[in-house]
């Protein structure tokens, strides 16, 4: 008996969706543009964000030494460094070596240059690498080292750098935020009065059907069910054609990511971006924009 | 001046009717199925449609209800079937007031009261089975209740040879044949007919109205709103006159009174 109502109402849904396919299109539209730039730019925050945390790992203070300095007078420096400081995660010593040996790792390709430094011709400076459990800390450790007697033993500081790096970053996340932010809710707004009014054309292009079903005496499932069906149908149509676009979108970002960053990095960025939790998601909202909507509507215009 | 005069003339209007005219004598208690209790209906802007009328009906009565436009005879067939709520005063069908039926039970209250219009309000591009079976398939019937029944009353009304034609290949009285068809799909109690045949020619117009009758025959009550002076003359059964909204007259044998 049940099967037969949701049969016939799920019929009508059809046929009415059928009828004003232009509109039903032009609803469909907007809600794939809207939830394209909710899930776009909620992605591209996920992966900013994980850039940001790789970077911040490697966010360090890197102090050179002169030649002359000993290396007893280094490892006092580390060890004052380790007491006075609160918030260093790890202190690492570079010896020439060690320098050398990332010298060559970084100037692989370039053996003319690769080649200026060897073990007999050394002048890479040794370092102390100075790491904190937040880049902000590390301005501390720069004053204090600016400011200690070890000063005239130390060649260079740098982490500028490093800073400047991390600190556009950080203006580009809370740039893409708002932009994200900005775009979303304008194009919810936008898809909101679109279904809104498409299911009002709706309503009243099939307002003589509906006299007459009120008239014989339908219930109200048969009246206002085919409306609610649409504005799923609306919402379920955009989240799975969004979601493929994201996808495609996914498969031809990647090879430029890789090119751009090295497969690892790139891997690890957009590791964040589960697919199945998107979609979902994506469903779950135009379920929730479309049903609403229509829920609204036929309150409204059908008493 | 003019304001005394005006107020004359509203007095004059607020009168009641006298009671010399309402000649129908009230019918047994048991027997009464609809009543009208000082039922008012006023509009925004102060337009009464309909004020302070009661009158009841009971089993098996055949009415016609006639008055000249804007007299108020549409407001009272929506005030029937409560597609208009009353200002004040009660209608009450079956004993029950209809203002109280819940939402829900709506639906079923205007399955009993089958209504046709002049227009005649069927489904375009659907044939005169689909139109008929369509009032049962919004009311959860099941498919073999509905093969069950829609024959016999395509045959009550005397279509079966038009049983597949399309609503628009169908003449004037046709149509109205399958209002009707549609109207008892429920089995109703009453059936409301609001100027069926304004749209019809004089032979449809008759073929329309005895088959009223034999509806009327078999139980249904029928409250016939109309225009035609011709068929309430002749139909000789109680009829009721409206003017500004009120009951003017209310007679057994009645005639068109205008």
């Amino acid at each position: 008996m049940f099967l037969i109502t949701i049969y016939r109402i799920l019929k009508t849904s059809v046929i009415s969706l059928w009828r004003n396919r232009w509109l039903s299109l032009a609803a469909i539209l907007i809600m794939i543009l809207t939830l394209f730039t909710i899930t776009f730019f909620g992605s591209l925050l996920i992966v900013i964000d994980k850039a940001t945390g790789a970077l911040k790992e490697k966010v360090d203070i890197s102090v050179y030494f002169n030649d002359e300095v000993s290396k007893d007078q280094i490892f006092a420096l580390q060890n004052q460094l380790m007491t006075t400081q609160s918030n260093i995660k790890s202190i690492d010593y570079i010896s020439k070596e060690k320098a050398l040996e990332r010298w060559r790792q970084n100037n692989q390709e370039n053996e003319k240059v690769r080649d200026v430094i060897t073990d007999t011709y050394n002048p890479l400076p040794r370092s102390l690498e100075v790491k904190t459990d937040k880049p902000e800390n590390l301005e501390a450790v720069f004053q204090y080292l600016n400011n200690s007697e070890y000063k005239p033993l130390i060649r260079e500081i740098s982490y500028r750098k490093n800073k400047e790096i991390i600190d556009r970053l950080i203006l580009i996340t809370s740039f893409v935020k708002k932009i994200g932010w900005s775009l979303s809710f304008l194009f919810i707004l936008i898809s909101i009065l679109i279904i809104y009014n498409t299911i009002r054309l709706t309503i009243y292009a099939r307002s003589d059907e509906i006299e007459i079903m009120k008239l014989v005496g339908a219930s109200d499932w048969y009246v206002q069910g085919p409306f609610f069906i649409e504005g799923m149908a609306y919402g379920l149509c955009a989240a799975i054609v969004s979601a493929i676009i994201l996808f495609f979108t996914y498969e031809l970002a990647l090879p430029s990511a890789i090119d751009y960053l090295g497969a690892a990095e790139a891997q690890a960025m957009l590791s964040g971006l589960k697919f199945s939790y998107i979609t979902l998601a994506q469903i779950g909202v135009g379920l929730l924009l479309g049903t609403s909507c229509s829920v609204y509507a036929v309150r409204k215009y059908l008493k | 001046m003019a304001d005394l005069e005006l107020k004359k003339e509203a007095a004059d209007r607020n009168k009641q009717p006298k009671k010399e005219i309402l000649e129908h004598a009230p019918s047994k208690k048991e027997n009464v199925v609809i009543e009208f209790e000082n039922v008012s209906k006023i509009y925004p802007g102060d337009v009464n449609a309909v004020m302070d009328i009661s009158f009841s009906i009971s089993i098996g009565e055949f009415i016609s209800l006639v008055g000249p436009s804007g007299a108020g005879k549409s407001t009272l067939i929506k005030l029937l079937i409560s597609e208009e709520r009353p200002t004040s005063g009660r209608v009450l069908v079956a004993g029950r007031d209809i203002l109280k039926l819940k939402k829900k039970e709506l639906p079923f209250y205007r399955r009993k009261v089958g209504v046709i219009f002049q227009d005649f309000r069927l489904l375009p591009k659907k044939t005169v089975w689909e139109n008929v079976a369509y009032a049962l398939e919004v009311s959860d019937a099941s498919n073999e209740d509905i093969k069950e029944k829609v024959p016999k009353i395509i045959d009550l009304v005397g279509l079966t040879s038009r049983t597949y034609a399309l609503s628009e290949e169908l003449s004037g009285g046709e149509k109205q044949r399958v209002s009707i068809a549609r109207a008892l799909v429920h089995n109703p109690k009453l059936l409301i007919a609001d100027e069926p045949t304004g749209n019809l020619d004089p032979v449809s117009t008759w073929e329309i109205i005895e088959l009223l009758f034999k509806i009327n025959k078999q139980g249904t009550i029928v409250l016939l709103a109309t225009h035609d002076k011709e068929v309430v003359d002749a139909l000789e059964k109680r009829v009721i006159t409206m003017k500004d909204g009120r009951i003017t007259s209310d007679q057994a044998k009645g005639k068109y009174l205008l």
